[in-house]
């Protein structure tokens, strides 16, 4: 949400000819414009995504729902972000066990408690932060360059044409799947990150996978600090991308902006909402 | 039928369209014609409720559309039927699909009898029994007789056609300006269409409007525009510039 | 079966294309090398479009990590009265691990995807066949900047993130648990090494190195206007990801030890 569209006004496109034109603003107006453009973009673009999330909520709870397309939209999510989160939670997983070995090494020498302390911080911490920032990068600009794309194409202003209305009926199905698919991936994410842990800390530092597997330390306040969290991101991602998809105006270049702006905002909206969430997780649930 | 009437449009500081007014009578054909840039296809959009001016007021059919709500909108919007420039269609639709569009979203009529009209929509565009196919595997001549048929289906008493012979060879513009004079004929519509081929437009239009930067610099009819003294629609309509 | 071995099949060639074109992108740069030739105004500019661009995310990403770290710890700095370890345990993670790799996917989101939307769209609208025809090389004018920007902006962004994500949780240390800045400081002065501090920052470098390779590449061979940009711009981003984290995995043991062999033999 910070400036995406701001530079967009000044035509930064390629490296083609502009900048070289001296922009002194010579007047105050000139001025309070420069600063206010950015400051009015960031809320306008805050302002939609409300605006948006309210519509989608409404529309979830309102009238007939695509339902094939929900199973549609699951199965696109599911199959797009697989691989690619298996891949970087398992990275995720090795290098959090292997930085957290070498200071236990230094430490204490103890390496039984290692995936005791590790299993908490994973499900409240790491899996759904590092799992929905990858989401919103796979899936939330996928999002974001289709209903672009639409956008550009005049399709969106066909639908509205027609009597439907594009939140309703390209939103929504994402929304529901959205919010499904990522607790679900989450779940998975936690999974594959506990199990590359357990095995490079059996590889690195010889601790036995019995040792390893240890929940005892698992309180039901990081479960359901976890999985608010990741509810709060599934439904965070498809209205952010969503939204920066609808914005978008122009040919492919306005597609292009539609997508940096799914990624940066929701990525942004995804590390808010978990400063929110955690805090008044600590708040309600301080220290057993 | 249509009336525009002192709208304005802003596009940050700059005024797009500057105090456009006209009238389109019941069953007129409009042609919007200007230089590109000048804002016809807002004026368009304006027209569908899909943009909404910054001034002035805008009549469909007996009712002021530029206070309504997105919900009040739809049923004008029924009355329109619009053929975008950069065709539109579903990609994520087959064709049947795309054309079987507007009636489901009306919800009036069962499968079958969509399935029909659609089969018949195919028929009288020339394009018989296509609905299988997806849009990507269409020529630019067939996704324009495929958008005419998802904007006619309904049988819209307004059609509004942005550019429906871009990008086409002379043959295809020719075979869509026959086609757009059919359904004008067959139905008593009211309509508006912008393009650049002043010779097809002359075949299918009465009346004529031509934009400026944003401002009606003509409105009147067909005898009116080859007469006009005005010099820079007299250079548009015969295709002259100042430098010869 | 067939269709499985099909399909594992044809996505190991598309895997391998991509490779070879980022190999081969990589060998086009390495060649501009020598001599080193820059566009000076052009790399100036880029500099600037890339700070410019970055800087507020980067700024708010890092408030709030550090601000979460501290959130996180608490129960954990309370519950063994730990006090005197948090800065430590901040400024530990912070630099060595959570501050370049939540920067390096900020700034993938932002400049990365930014980069190969505007060099497909550039590829798309006939921008690059035209510089062509100017006989102006393409890679040397518009993509060397780029890449020396990126890279030079992930590293000094990053030293900036890690500043600023400290101050995040050196405050909420404060509001939190009741860490005096002092405790907090002092702690983190006295048991972090340079060492931290420095496999953070060179690691920054290499993911701005991947990014500007990444979305270079998936930026110029951008096809099929409006649609084929975004998925561009997706695919960048996916792999930029990918290509952090296993740098990230691959780097720090090498920086580590390089380090360590560094002060074995000098210090």
């Amino acid at each position: 949400m910070t400036g995406v569209g701001a530079d967009r006004s000044s035509g930064s496109t390629g490296s083609t000819g502009e900048g070289e034109r001296a922009d002194r603003p010579s007047r105050i107006a000139d001025i309070l414009a420069s600063v206010g453009a950015p400051v009015f973009y960031v809320l306008s673009t805050v302002g939609d995504v409300f605006k948006t999330f309210g519509l989608a909520v409404y529309y979830t709870f309102r009238g007939k729902k695509r339902w094939d397309e929900v199973i549609n939209q699951c199965y696109q999510i599911g199959n797009r972000s697989l691989v690619f989160i298996t891949v970087v939670m398992a990275f995720l997983g090795m290098i959090l066990i292997f930085q957290s070995g070498l200071q236990v090494k230094r430490i204490t020498g103890d390496f039984s408690q290692m995936g005791a302390v590790y299993l908490p911080l994973l499900i409240r911490q790491f899996s759904p932060i590092i799992g929905a920032l990858m989401i919103a990068t796979r899936v939330g600009t996928g999002i974001a360059a289709e209903i672009g794309s639409m956008v550009v194409t005049e399709q969106v202003d066909a639908l509205r044409m027609n009597a439907t209305q594009p939140v309703k009926y390209l939103i929504v199905p994402r929304f529901i799947a959205g919010i499904f698919m990522t607790l679900v991936l989450v779940v998975y994410s936690t999974l594959v990150s506990f199990l590359a842990g357990m095995l490079t800390a059996h590889v690195y530092f010889e601790v036995p996978y019995d040792t390893f597997w240890d929940i005892s330390l698992v309180r039901w306040a990081d479960l359901l600090i976890g999985v608010t969290k990741t509810l709060c991101f599934g439904m965070a991602i498809p209205v952010v991308s969503g939204q920066a998809g609808l914005a978008a105006f122009g040919g492919s270049e306005g597609v292009g902006w539609a997508t940096t702006a799914a990624v940066v905002n929701s990525s942004l909206a995804v590390i808010m909402l978990d400063f929110v969430v955690g805090g008044v997780g600590f708040m309600v649930f301080p220290t057993n | 039928m249509i009336r525009v009437a002192h709208v304005t449009k802003y596009r940050g500081r700059q005024a797009v369209l500057k105090d456009v007014s006209f009238e389109i009578p019941a069953g007129a054909s409009l042609a919007l014609i200007g230089p590109g840039g000048c804002g016809k296809t807002l004026l368009t959009k304006i027209i569908g409720g899909l943009v909404r001016p910054d001034q002035g007021e805008v009549w469909v059919d007996g009712q002021e559309i530029t206070r309504l709500s997105e919900i009040e909108l739809t049923r004008v919007r029924f009355k329109i039927g619009m053929l975008f420039q950069n065709y539109a269609l579903f990609d994520f639709m087959d064709v049947g699909d795309n054309i079987a569009f507007p009636l489901r979203q009306e919800g009036k009529l069962d499968e079958e009898e969509i399935a029909s009209q659609v089969e018949a929509i195919l028929k009288e565009v020339d394009l018989p029994g296509i609905e299988r196919l997806q849009v990507n595997e269409l020529s630019g001549g067939m996704k324009r007789r495929v958008t005419f048929a998802r904007a006619v289906i309904r049988r819209p008493p307004i059609l509004v056609y942005d550019d429906p012979t871009a990008g086409l060879d002379p043959v295809t513009s020719s075979k869509i300006f026959i086609l757009l004079d059919r359904l004008q004929r067959q139905g008593a519509t009211t309509s508006i269409t912008i393009s650049h081929d002043l010779v097809g437009l002359r075949s299918i239009c009465t009346k004529w409007a031509m934009l400026v930067a944003g401002e009606v610099v003509f409105f009147g009819t067909s005898e009116e525009i080859e007469r006009s003294p005005t010099k820079v629609v007299r250079q548009f309509w015969m295709g002259e510039s100042d430098e010869v | 079966m067939n269709g499985v071995l099909h399909r594992v099949g044809s996505s190991i060639l598309s895997l391998s294309r991509e490779v070879g074109g980022l190999a081969v992108l990589l060998g086009q740069i390495t060649v501009r090398l020598f001599p080193p030739h820059l566009d000076g105004k052009e790399t100036w500019r880029s500099f600037y479009k890339v700070g410019v661009k970055s800087t507020p995310i980067v700024v708010t990403t890092a408030l709030l990590t550090g601000a979460i770290m501290a959130v996180q710890s608490s129960a954990f700095i309370e519950e063994w009265g730990a006090y005197g370890l948090l800065g430590w345990g901040a400024g530990f993670s912070i630099m060595r691990e959570v501050g370049p790799i939540l920067i390096g996917l900020m700034f993938s989101g932002r400049v990365g995807a930014n980069n190969t939307a505007e060099l497909g769209t550039m590829k798309v609208t006939e921008q690059i066949d035209a510089l062509r025809t100017l006989a102006i090389d393409p890679i040397s004018y518009l993509i060397m900047p780029r890449f020396v920007a990126m890279i030079v902006m992930l590293v000094l962004l990053t030293v900036i993130g890690d500043l600023f994500a400290l101050v995040g949780a050196m405050i909420f240390a404060d509001l939190m648990i009741d860490v005096s800045p002092q405790v907090f400081w002092h702690s983190l002065l006295e048991m972090t090494y340079l060492i931290d501090f420095l496999v953070g920052v060179i690691k920054a470098g290499f993911f701005g190195f991947a990014i500007a390779l990444v979305s270079c590449h998936y930026g110029l061979k951008v096809t099929g206007g409006a649609v084929g940009v975004g998925r561009a711009v997706n695919n960048c981003v996916v792999a930029s990801a990918i290509g952090i984290f296993f740098l990230d995995y691959l780097l720090t043991p090498l920086i580590d030890s390089a380090w360590a062999a560094l002060f074995i033999r000098y210090g």
